[in-house]
């Protein structure tokens, strides 16, 4: 096994373990802490792809900035309700535990379907990666994929437009 | 890491050697903050153990480290052991991927005086040095305290705020660098002061040529903002203690709290070493190039490895003093200025600095159009 090998095994078998935590902690703020986690170890993945760009924005927007509000506000709730009210009730909980299949059943057969393409090797030449990536993405970004880039740029301005209108229009943070 | 076992030994104790000097220049600082507030304020501070009070750090550590060892009630374990190791680990990271001298060439080997040279060099330090913010909600939540929450709350608050300003701060830079390198950004501030623009060459051979000069308000925002970054008065917020006893680290004692201690010495230290990268001309020095320095080391050598060597020295020292300067300017601002009130904290972040940081960008990218054009 080379060192590229163990190195990817190493991280992605981490990765599915924090990821499973995310969903099997019964206290949020541990479940959020791993989904940081999670953040982590998929920019330690991008590493290995030589994605040095992607893996620093990972860290600094999702493990560094939405993750840490995640869990700034996760720790504001009355977490025992919160738990109390997720594994309480009969006809909820039949709910739940459908719904919960129906993904299940979801993903499940999603892999199966493609799982032919995704074990398929890819004939396509490799790119070399040696080099510095940030250029090129940068180049593509503000090329090829400008309208989705600019879109998403103002989808995510009316995002928060938005949500700030509708907590000033119950009352901001003075609401009594 | 390298090519044979000599290069990657030497990229090892690289490693360690670089922690070490992070960890070991904390007791130095510590030392410094407390003879200088006591000299700002017209007092003695610690001056009886050894020459100066010198040895009285190491009376501390002793202390700390025979200190008893304890949980509050309703702690989480595995969050409050956790934490203050989490405080120290990505200053350490960042800090590790700096270029603290010239490149040491010995025979065909070129070592590199930084931990580890990471091309995408700012975004990995920013990246790193973000995850400090979980330490303070650990130690927080950790603590079953609502003083430590309420800290906790205020201090990741006030980071998450102010890293916004912080990065948009250096876009102006890396605008103007065109290179996210921290090496390649020090290379291009060698020399004096000299641009061109619009077809005119300028060259003021009085001034070096520093980023500060170029981005005066970025540098600003930039500085800071690092003082919030680091929780430093008078963004001390976490801390508090008329309000909160001691923020985040209320129920931490003995090593553990040494360990939040280093954590922030070592984010203040990352932010004078990110300064003096971007705005301050890295390892150089002014008025000297390295060609300069490097035919200076010939003449007094007759080894090209000692020559080259010492080239490394000069520069680590060059920025060794820099470095120095900044962090008596933080211990300076610390016990000089006041604390902020919370809203007047966040005006500053979100209504100020950040618009101003923006519009920082926004402007160095015309003039960067301009002038190339």
């Amino acid at each position: 096994m080379s060192p590229d090998v163990f190195l990817f095994w190493f991280l992605a078998i981490l990765t599915v373990i924090s990821g499973l935590m995310v969903v099997l902690m019964t206290n949020p703020v541990f479940s959020a802490l791993s989904l940081a986690m999670t953040m982590v170890l998929i920019g330690a993945l991008f590493v290995t792809l030589n994605a040095t760009f992607l893996a620093g924005v990972q860290l600094i927007v999702y493990a560094g900035a939405v993750m840490v509000l995640f869990v700034m506000v996760l720790m504001l709730f009355d977490l025992k309700n919160e738990i109390y009210a997720f594994t309480r009730g009969k006809i909820s909980g039949a709910f739940k535990v459908g719904s919960v299949g129906i993904l299940a059943g979801l993903v499940i057969g999603s892999i199966g379907l493609t799982a032919s393409t995704l074990l398929q090797s890819s004939t396509a030449p490799l790119v070399s990666m040696s080099g510095d990536t940030t250029k090129d993405l940068g180049k593509i970004l503000f090329s090829q994929y400008l309208l989705g880039f600019e879109a998403l740029g103002a989808l995510l301005l009316i995002v928060a437009v938005g949500a700030v209108a509708l907590a000033r229009s119950k009352g901001g943070t003075h609401a009594k | 890491m390298g090519n044979d076992i000599f290069e990657i030994t030497v990229n090892c104790v690289k490693l360690i050697i670089v922690f070490l000097l992070m960890v070991q220049a904390v007791p130095v600082l510590v030392w410094l903050e407390r003879r200088g507030s006591a000299f700002i304020q017209n007092r003695f501070g610690p001056n009886r153990v050894g020459p100066l009070g010198l040895l009285q750090l190491l009376a501390d550590a002793v202390k700390f480290l025979f200190k008893e060892e304890f949980i509050p009630e309703h702690g989480i374990r595995f969050l409050y052991y956790g934490a203050p190791v989490m405080a120290l680990v990505p200053a350490t990271l960042a800090f590790a991927a700096i270029p603290l001298g010239y490149p040491l060439q010995w025979d065909s080997y070129i070592f590199r005086i930084q931990g580890f040279e990471v091309n995408v060099g700012i975004v990995y330090v920013l990246g790193a040095s973000s995850l400090a913010v979980y330490s303070i909600l650990m130690a927080g939540f950790g603590s079953g305290n609502k003083y430590s929450l309420m800290g906790a709350l205020r201090a990741t608050a006030q980071v998450v705020s102010y890293e916004l300003a912080l990065g948009l701060a250096i876009v102006g830079a890396i605008l103007l660098y065109g290179t996210f390198n921290l090496t390649e950004m020090v290379a291009a501030q060698q020399g004096s002061l000299q641009f061109a623009f619009m077809g005119h060459a300028v060259n003021l051979s009085w001034l070096p040529n520093w980023g500060i000069f170029y981005q005066p308000l970025g540098a600003v925002i930039f500085f800071a903002a690092t003082f919030a970054e680091s929780n430093r008065l008078p963004f001390d917020l976490a801390e508090g203690e008329a309000e909160l006893v001691a923020g985040f680290h209320t129920e931490y004692g003995g090593f553990k709290m040494l360990l939040f201690f280093i954590g922030e010495y070592g984010h203040m230290m990352v932010g004078s070493a990110l300064m003096i990268v971007f705005y301050l001309g890295g390892y150089g020095i002014p008025g000297v190039t390295i060609p300069e320095l490097q035919q200076w080391a010939a003449g007094v050598t007759s080894s090209a490895n000692a020559a080259s060597a010492l080239v490394s020295l000069i520069t680590f020292v060059s920025f060794t003093v820099k470095l120095a300067v900044f962090m008596w300017i933080f211990i300076q601002v610390r016990w000089t200025l006041p604390r902020f009130r919370y809203d007047q904290l966040m005006e500053l972040g979100w209504k100020t600095m950040l618009p101003w940081a923006l519009g920082n960008t926004i402007l160095t990218a015309i003039v960067l159009y301009i002038a190339k054009a």
